[in-house]
């Protein structure tokens, strides 16, 4: 585990954190896999929020079947729009933690607990997931590079030295995910949030993570194509603010 | 005159109409409407004395009238795309913080179990 900044977190924490905590996923067209996903997480958890973003399949309804807080975005606006509702849901039912975590079944229940005790120890506010630091489960070469690409663009960008740039699973505390906020819709807002990170001072760190990759979350994946999409749309995105 | 600056003056008059009905109605704002029309008048005095934008041309190390007005309205076209993507983007977001808004407004409880945002 990497404490990477120098402030100190606000408070002391509940030792009672597992029912302060909720958890965000973001879901565009995950009827398939959302329903084991949601019930897993809810075997530990019980303040599940999904975000159906405008899907066009059954994902609502098989989300709000396991017994979810389930959103809907009316149409599409991005998995970074759809995660922002989720922690502005969050913010509103009192969260204490949230914790932002992958519909298609690349993230594991274990690992939240390693993501959220940390902060609520009082170690930091925010801690990120990093599979560079954990295992990862068959993630293939053309993935691995560009990710490692895209770290160094995030370091190089954004000055702040993380391991892993676009793994979607973080926890925040109350207070940090308070001054967070995400205008970037669609897959640039992981750097966003790195940005935010650096902008606000607050305490942060690594926490390694497993991820499985699968036939499935590599189809719904980001291309190579799509990362450069990705940093042009986040570069374009700072000219432009 | 030939027929050709008869047409593009009429045409070049009725943008500048446009423009000012656009300001009176409160679609465009004054210096969207000052910046319009001074593009109409730079338009309509090419169109009237074409020798007089050659002589501007030269005098900035162009050759030719044609090219200097090549040139400007390519550096316009940018600088309406530039205009229009912000506009686009700031459209975008105003989208999805109307989407949040009903997103969460219409939440559905995991105990209420008829519920469902797009019915309700």
């Amino acid at each position: 585990m990497r404490m990477t900044t120098s402030s100190t977190p606000s408070e002391d924490r509940s030792a009672d954190w597992r029912r302060d905590t909720y958890i965000v996923i973001a879901a565009y067209n995950e009827g398939t896999c959302i329903e084991p996903v949601v019930r897993e997480v809810r075997e530990q958890y019980a303040n599940v929020i999904v975000v159906d973003d405008g899907s066009s399949d059954d994902t609502f309804d098989a989300a709000k079947r396991c017994g979810a807080f389930v959103l809907r975005h009316a149409i599409n606006r991005g998995q970074g729009a759809a995660i922002q509702t989720g922690i502005e849901f969050a913010l509103k039912c009192g969260a204490a933690y949230i914790v932002t975590f992958d519909a298609d079944g690349q993230h594991r229940v274990e690992d939240i607990a390693a993501l959220v005790e940390p902060i609520a120890r009082g170690d930091c506010e925010i801690a990120l997931g990093s599979r560079f630091l954990g295992t990862t489960t068959k993630m293939p070469a053309t993935r691995r590079l560009t990710l490692r690409l895209a770290v160094l663009f995030t370091r190089a960008v954004s000055r702040v030295n993380v391991t892993d740039a676009h793994n979607g699973f973080r926890a925040f505390s109350r207070t940090a995910a308070r001054q967070m906020n995400i205008t970037l819709d669609r897959m640039a807002h992981a750097s966003e949030l790195i940005d935010q990170i650096r902008a606000t001072r607050l305490p942060f760190i690594e926490v390694p993570v497993e991820i499985r990759y699968t036939e499935y979350s590599l189809r719904k994946g980001q291309s190579s194509r799509g990362a450069i999409q990705i940093a042009i749309h986040y570069l374009l995105a700072r000219v432009l603010q | 005159m030939n027929l050709f600056q008869i047409v593009a003056l009429a045409v070049v008059g009725l943008l500048a109409i446009f423009t000012l009905v656009a300001l009176a109605r409160g679609w465009a704002t004054r210096r969207e409407t000052a910046l319009w029309i001074c593009v109409w008048i730079a338009a309509a005095v090419a169109l009237v004395w074409p020798n007089f934008t050659t002589k501007i041309a030269k005098a900035v190390g162009i050759d030719r009238g044609s090219n200097l007005l090549l040139y400007c309205a390519v550096v316009v076209m940018m600088i309406g795309f530039l205009m229009t993507y912000v506009r686009l983007r700031r459209l975008r977001r105003d989208m999805t913080l109307l989407v949040r808004h009903l997103a969460i407004r219409d939440a559905a409880d995991p105990t209420d179990t008829d519920a469902d945002p797009a019915t309700s």
